[in-house]
């Protein structure tokens, strides 16, 4: 027993001088900033984590052949968590250790958790582009910030488009128990309530699943106007195709995990047609010069725009960091954090204008759309969110 | 009514079950081995599928429904011969090491096989090319419905798991494989070839996986490198329902899995699904511990 204890402390020591030795070994740009990101770079959202690693890269590389950012270089340091928040809680780690200032991520909600506990309690400022639960912001974590809309205002804006554009009286709600799809349904059920309308249906799925016939078999049953579904891409694809496989005649509405190409590709466009994403802009319906400027540098380089919303929200979030770090002139994540908490106004972004951050790290505004599929599987914008960015406030 | 159409989607996933089923327990029968590769082979017959379809997609001839059928050949061969290779690089050299290393050298070769899929394939959902004139379905009296693929699908598999069930229960070299099931020194000792038998095993448990995952993908459209675990297990838990080392029992186990899931999830819920589904497993394992259809094992001295 002493015997093994001291090989297995013995082995840990040597490990953990090796770590030394390589972190040692990266320290060729010495005044580099240090810049990371963590996604999904496999698993089910690795579409999504792939977006995120294209935008920084191109954004990065766009900064340092511009003579860097305050003439420093920056260095990309970039993890992959799987969408899972055991992995994510490693490579967070693995950032702090490699002396990351800033990073962006994660993908979904469920890894972004984890994450912003290890970055608070490193001092390092933590972007998310794409992680929309609400709870994520109710910890007080002075260095977490989001470039992203608030859930509660997506599940407001899905429940007045069902109720108000669709007509529904009967609206059923169905999530995976992710933190960010249970949350969502939660906003919506909550906004349906107050209105007085009936959720005559409220369940979950699992995302591992792959056949949903059950569930189908029995919403198809309640004789819903419509269904909100709050997960990801591919179970929503899934979810489609095998509604029309059962000749049920539901109408879906999905939230803002959607919004990619992949779900049609998942469902088939046939199956796809007539049923409605609601989302924060797509790029194609982004026009701002930035947004331009970046779809054309990334096609030329990728060989096509980006089609999903969460791969401009990192270059959104890369946009942040750079002209908070700019506008102080410094690298210290403090600094940087009061300056967007207090400073940062009205910055001209890839997704319009970024009005600025409330106390708790949200993206002040919202810029929701309501868009329907149709017969190609194209993304066409149905209703926009009432009182969009300008007029937002709280 | 709802009732019926949900036994209807209970029978479609409990027939992949069931089809997967049949390599673990014809496996386990011979060699009284777990053969946990299989579930990823299954996986790969799914990718050998996704590969068949696209070359068959491609040709100078109208593609169509009659794909399936070269399709579900090539990927029988190619998984076949997956088969047998696991068996002589894994399983054989360890046939007289006992039970404990073969077992760890499967769960060695479903992770190699899990990885060479990711490597080779990518890490993202794969979807299966749309085929024309399976998308319909025919609408029964009552609001009950069947999807074409569904019917197809359902057929396909029981009439291999039929085509199994006659070679094994009729034929000379089914019979040999019987025998060797129950006693292999004595089947040896009668003159009949046991490593061919096992190779023969290996040659037909695995293909039939391979069609399951090709009928698996096909049904679903859309898959990743994980099918092989998710739907691996559900099969091997079918096959120890059912009674692990007998064929009926599979496909008895594999469908009673597939409704009481299905039940589950329609009249529970699907986060209930599991408990639900493994509770009634483990009732049915202390009422009867080798499995529904399973022998009694006496006691040796």
């Amino acid at each position: 027993m002493h015997i093994s204890e001291r090989v297995a402390a013995a082995t840990l020591s040597g490990l953990a001088s090796f770590a030394i030795l390589l972190s040692g070994c990266g320290g060729g740009q010495s005044n580099a900033i240090k810049i990371g990101l963590q996604g999904p770079m496999t698993g089910d959202y690795a579409y999504e984590g792939k977006g995120f690693e294209n935008a920084v890269r191109l954004l990065a590389d766009r900064a340092n052949a511009a003579g860097g950012i305050l003439g420093r270089p920056v260095q990309l340091l970039i993890e992959d968590d799987a969408g899972d928040p055991t992995q994510s809680a490693l490579v967070a780690q693995r950032l702090v250790d490699g002396g990351a200032i800033a990073v962006i991520g994660a993908y979904n909600s469920t890894a972004t958790e984890p994450a912003s506990e290890i970055y608070n309690e490193a001092g390092i400022l933590h972007i998310t582009p794409s992680s929309t639960a609400v709870r994520l912001t109710q910890k007080g974590f002075p260095l977490f910030f989001r470039v992203c809309f608030v859930d509660d205002r997506q599940g407001q804006f899905a429940g007045d488009f069902m109720t108000q554009v669709l007509g529904a009286k009967r609206i059923g709600i169905l999530h995976d128990n992710s933190t960010y799809a249970q949350g969502l349904g939660e906003e919506a059920r909550r906004h349906l309530e107050r209105l007085a309308v009936d959720v005559a249906f409220y369940d979950a799925i699992n995302p591992t699943d792959k056949d949903f016939a059950p569930i189908l078999t029995r919403i198809g049953a309640q004789r819903l106007d419509a269904v909100f579904f709050t997960g990801y891409h591919s179970q929503f694809g899934l979810l489609m195709k095998q509604s029309r496989a059962l000749g049920l005649p539901i109408t879906w509405v999905a939230g803002d995990a959607c919004n990619n190409p992949v779900m049609i590709e998942i469902a088939g466009a046939v199956n796809a047609q007539g049923n409605y994403v609601i989302t924060e802009p797509l790029p194609k319906d982004l026009d701002y010069p930035e947004a331009h400027d970046f779809m054309a540098a990334y096609a030329a380089r990728y060989g096509e725009p980006p089609a999903s919303t969460w791969t401009i929200m990192a270059a959104e979030a890369f946009h942040v960091i750079r002209t908070a770090i700019e506008q102080t002139g410094s690298d210290d994540p403090g600094v940087l954090a009061n300056h967007l908490h207090t400073t940062l106004k009205d910055l001209n972004g890839l997704t319009g204008p970024i009005l600025g951050f409330d106390e708790k790290g949200d993206r002040l505004g919202t810029i929701h759309l309501a868009y329907r599929i149709d017969g190609q599987g194209h993304f066409v914008v149905h209703e926009r969110q009432p009182g969009e960015v300008s007029a937002a406030q709280d | 009514m709802q009732l019926l159409q949900q036994l209807l989607n209970g029978v479609t996933i409990g027939s992949f079950y069931a089809l997967v089923a049949l390599g673990y327990t014809m496996v386990y029968g011979v060699l009284k081995l777990i053969n946990f590769a299989h579930g990823d082979l299954f996986m790969w017959g799914a990718y050998a599928g996704l590969t068949a379809l696209t070359l068959l997609a491609g040709g100078p001839w109208a593609a169509g429904t009659w794909m399936i059928v070269p399709a579900g050949i090539l990927v029988f061969l190619c998984i076949a011969l997956a088969g047998v290779l696991v068996d002589r690089i894994a399983y054989r050299p360890l046939r007289s090491a006992g039970r404990l290393p073969p077992l760890i050298s499967a769960l060695g070769v479903a992770f190699v096989l899990q990885s060479l899929a990711r490597n080779l394939y990518g890490a993202s959902w794969r979807t299966y090319p749309q085929i024309a004139g399976l998308s319909g379905g025919i609408a029964l009296p009552g609001g009950l419905r069947i999807g074409a693929l569904q019917i197809l699908v359902v057929a396909i598999a029981f009439l291999l798991m039929a085509a199994l069930s006659l070679f094994v229960h009729r034929t000379r070299i089914g019979t040999a494989m019987r025998a060797v099931s129950i006693d292999p020194l004595a089947a040896r000792l009668m003159g009949i070839h046991v490593d061919r038998v096992i190779a023969l095993v290996f040659l037909i448990g695995p293909g039939l996986g391979g069609v399951a995952g090709l009928i698996v993908a096909l049904y679903y459209g859309s898959f990743d490198f994980t099918l092989g675990w998710t739907f691996g297990l559900k099969a091997f838990i079918a096959a120890i329902l059912g009674g692990i080392g007998n064929i009926p029992g599979a496909m008895l186990g594999g469908l009673l899995l597939g409704v009481v899931e299905t039940l589950a999830s329609g009249y529970v819920s699907p986060q209930w699904k599991d408990v639900i589904a493994y509770a009634t497993l483990i009732v049915i394992l202390i009422a009867r511990p080798t499995g529904l259809l399973g022998e009694r094992v006496a006691a040796k001295v």
